[in-house]
């Protein structure tokens, strides 16, 4: 299995080369064109309750797709629904990853993806929601963010604050905390997102550049309000 | 040319594949994989690459410091420094935990003990959450069945009045003690006025109002479950009239009354709280809103909460006999493209259909001949500082 990222910036794909029988998982909607060598099946990551309470609890959609070079070798050509940046992690085996739902966008098949529960404060304040995506295994991670990807390296017990609207993905060697942002009330009170993630290293952490959610109440107020 | 580092044969553990991450200055922040093996003095760590030094590692048990640690406390953290600085190692092998575990000397033993005991603690709290998941997949089977709208309906109206007030009152007096409140004057003096007007016409009112005036140019107004409104000064100047200002009191009066602000919170968070709320743990969701306090500020209501309040809002000032027109002029000038920037906007989508229905509304309903207010709006407003409204 091979990858490469095409058109790095903004408007990526990534390119994966699958030899006759391998398969990766892809997020249900990433494949943009596909060899005809390849067959695209979907399946439920986790068993029919795990693709259940994925789907109801973190509105992540049911499927994964799993693109299985099945007639032979063959390319994939994956890209993201959002504008942003794609990163291709190579897992070892040892590390994990947590990713906020949205991030996700493939992995080879030896990797494993949970559904995990955040503790209820976690998900209630943090902006990811109930649940994260845990990921393991060894192999191949592609990932992709919202604006540009920056990644955050700390070192053990080195802190960093980050808005929780703007992560990615983060090692689960980090821990962190959630805090209110400012102490003027006005201003999450206008604009909303109140609440940052102080994280501890060790550990890598991934944020976007862009906040997904300020850039939908951007979007909203250039559309009419219709009833 | 590469050096390939032979990796020493340890009898017993076929398996070479990394066990743990280890940390320090000249290691990638990653942490970098290594072979962790417990030694009857201490641990052996080689690390998988050879971009490391290459050499294994023996810690002896005496210099370890261990932990818990991670994002959920699920690794074993151990800690030593050797020459080249300070060494982390993350385990989370279960079988490396347990062979240390075994072999740990007794100064270690209750540290690790503690750390083991967060890690098993994690494990057990694991089990649990997912029982809650299981009764939330089961409730959402059920409530797409039923509709979730009747799941919410059901969770709300288990809620007592009692914690709806101190939820709000906890989120109010908090937003207030950073606020410049107006404590007399003719605009408090206005505002009590409309609000006696209006409470008086709430059969079984089971919420004591409590209507507070901010010093602040937003052009706002809100309320809190229980109860609790307030009204900026920015509002009052926007105003033309009394009227006005009671018309928009009257919407969020609604607001509390429909119980918009639990539902919305309880929608928002999420099904499983719901699922807590039927299932009777309530006592945990009053402890989780008190952190939400400020969440509670920036709730937004939904088109059909809206729509409520305005209804409810308009029947509610005809009763009070003041005159509804008020509300519908004031909701025709937000819909006016020329508004600028109002925050009340920003919560409350306007449009001209939003005032057209309520003059349908309005027509519907039996004519009464509203009784003015005992005060004058030109000099409420001029209390405020502001230049009276220029008539166009
Ligand atoms: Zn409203």
């Amino acid at each position: 299995m091979k990858s490469e990222i095409l058109y790095p910036g903004a408007f990526p794909m990534v390119r994966v080369d699958l030899a006759a029988g391998e398969h990766i998982k892809a997020e249900s909607g990433a494949m943009v064109a596909c060899s005809p060598t390849i067959d695209i099946e979907s399946k439920m990551e986790g068993g029919f309750l795990g693709a259940l309470s994925r789907k109801f609890l973190t509105g992540e959609k049911f499927f994964f797709q799993t693109l299985r070079a099945s007639r032979g070798p063959g390319e994939v050509l994956l890209a993201p629904t959002v504008p942003g940046e794609i990163v291709i992690l190579e897992l070892d085996g040892v590390s994990e990853y947590m990713v906020q739902k949205d991030g996700f966008l493939a992995g080879a098949d030896a990797i494993l993806i949970e559904s995990k529960m955040q503790s209820l404060s976690r998900g209630l304040l943090g902006g990811e929601g109930f649940f994260i995506l845990k990921i393991s295994g060894k192999g191949m991670l592609v990932l992709n963010s919202f604006g540009a990807i920056h990644k955050i390296e700390l070192k053990p017990d080195q802190e960093y604050i980050v808005d929780n609207s703007h992560l990615v993905a983060w090692s689960a060697t980090t821990s962190y905390n959630i805090e209110k942002a400012t102490s003027g009330w006005v201003s999450s009170f206008t604009s909303g997102e109140g609440f940052v993630c102080r994280f501890r290293g060790p550990g890598l952490v991934y944020i976007q550049s862009r906040n997904p959610g300020s850039f939908g109440a951007w979007i909203r107020q250039f559309i009419p309000v219709s009833e | 040319m590469q050096r390939v580092i032979p990796l020493p044969p340890y009898p017993g553990y076929p398996a070479m594949s990394p066990n743990a991450l280890c940390f320090g200055d000249e290691f990638p922040a990653a942490g970098a994989p290594c072979i962790v093996q417990v030694e009857e003095h201490g641990l052996t760590v080689t690390f998988a690459s050879d971009t490391a030094d290459g050499q294994p590692e023996s810690v002896p048990f005496s210099s370890l410091t261990v932990t818990a640690g991670g994002l959920d406390h699920d690794h074993l953290v151990v800690k030593w420094v050797n020459v080249q600085g300070e060494r982390t190692l993350y385990l989370k092998n279960p079988d490396v935990i347990r062979a240390f575990r075994e072999s740990v000397p007794d100064h270690l033993s209750l540290p690790f003990a503690q750390a083991a005991e967060r890690v098993r603690q994690v494990r057990h709290r694991g089990r649990l959450v997912w029982g809650v998941v299981g009764g939330a997949i089961l409730a959402t089977v059920l409530g797409l069945w039923f509709g979730a709208d009747l799941l919410v309906e059901l969770a709300v109206s288990r809620i007592p009045v009692e914690w709806e007030h101190k939820l709000g009152e906890s989120a109010y007096r908090d937003f207030l003690s950073h606020q410049e409140v107006m404590k007399d004057g003719p605009a408090v003096a206005a505002l009590g006025e409309m609000t006696q007007r209006l409470t008086e016409q709430i059969p079984n009112n089971p919420y004591k109002f409590e209507v507070t005036v901010v010093k602040s140019d937003v052009v706002n107004a809100f309320a809190l479950p229980g109860g609790y409104v307030v009204v900026f000064t920015g509002l009052m100047k926007k105003a033309e009239s009394g009227e006005e200002v009671a018309g928009v009191l009257s919407h969020e009066l609604n607001h509390v009354l429909q119980r918009h602000g639990l539902e919305r919170i309880v929608k928002s968070l999420g099904l499983l709280t719901v699922v807590a709320i039927v299932l009777g743990d309530q006592q945990g969701l009053v402890g989780l809103m008190k952190q939400l306090g400020v969440e509670l500020l920036t709730l937004k209501f939904g088109r059909e909460q809206e729509t409520e309040a305005d209804l409810k809002g308009l029947q509610l000032l005809q009763r009070a006999k003041i005159d509804p027109s008020g509300m519908i002029r004031f909701f025709e000038r937000l819909s006016e493209k020329d508004q600028g920037r109002m925050e009340w906007l920003s919560t409350h989508p306007m449009s001209t259909a939003r005032a057209e229905r309520l003059k349908a509304e309005l027509a519907a309903l039996p004519k009464k001949s509203p009784e003015p207010f005992t005060f004058d709006w030109k000099h409420v407003q001029a209390s405020l500082g502001s230049q009276p409204v220029a008539a166009p």
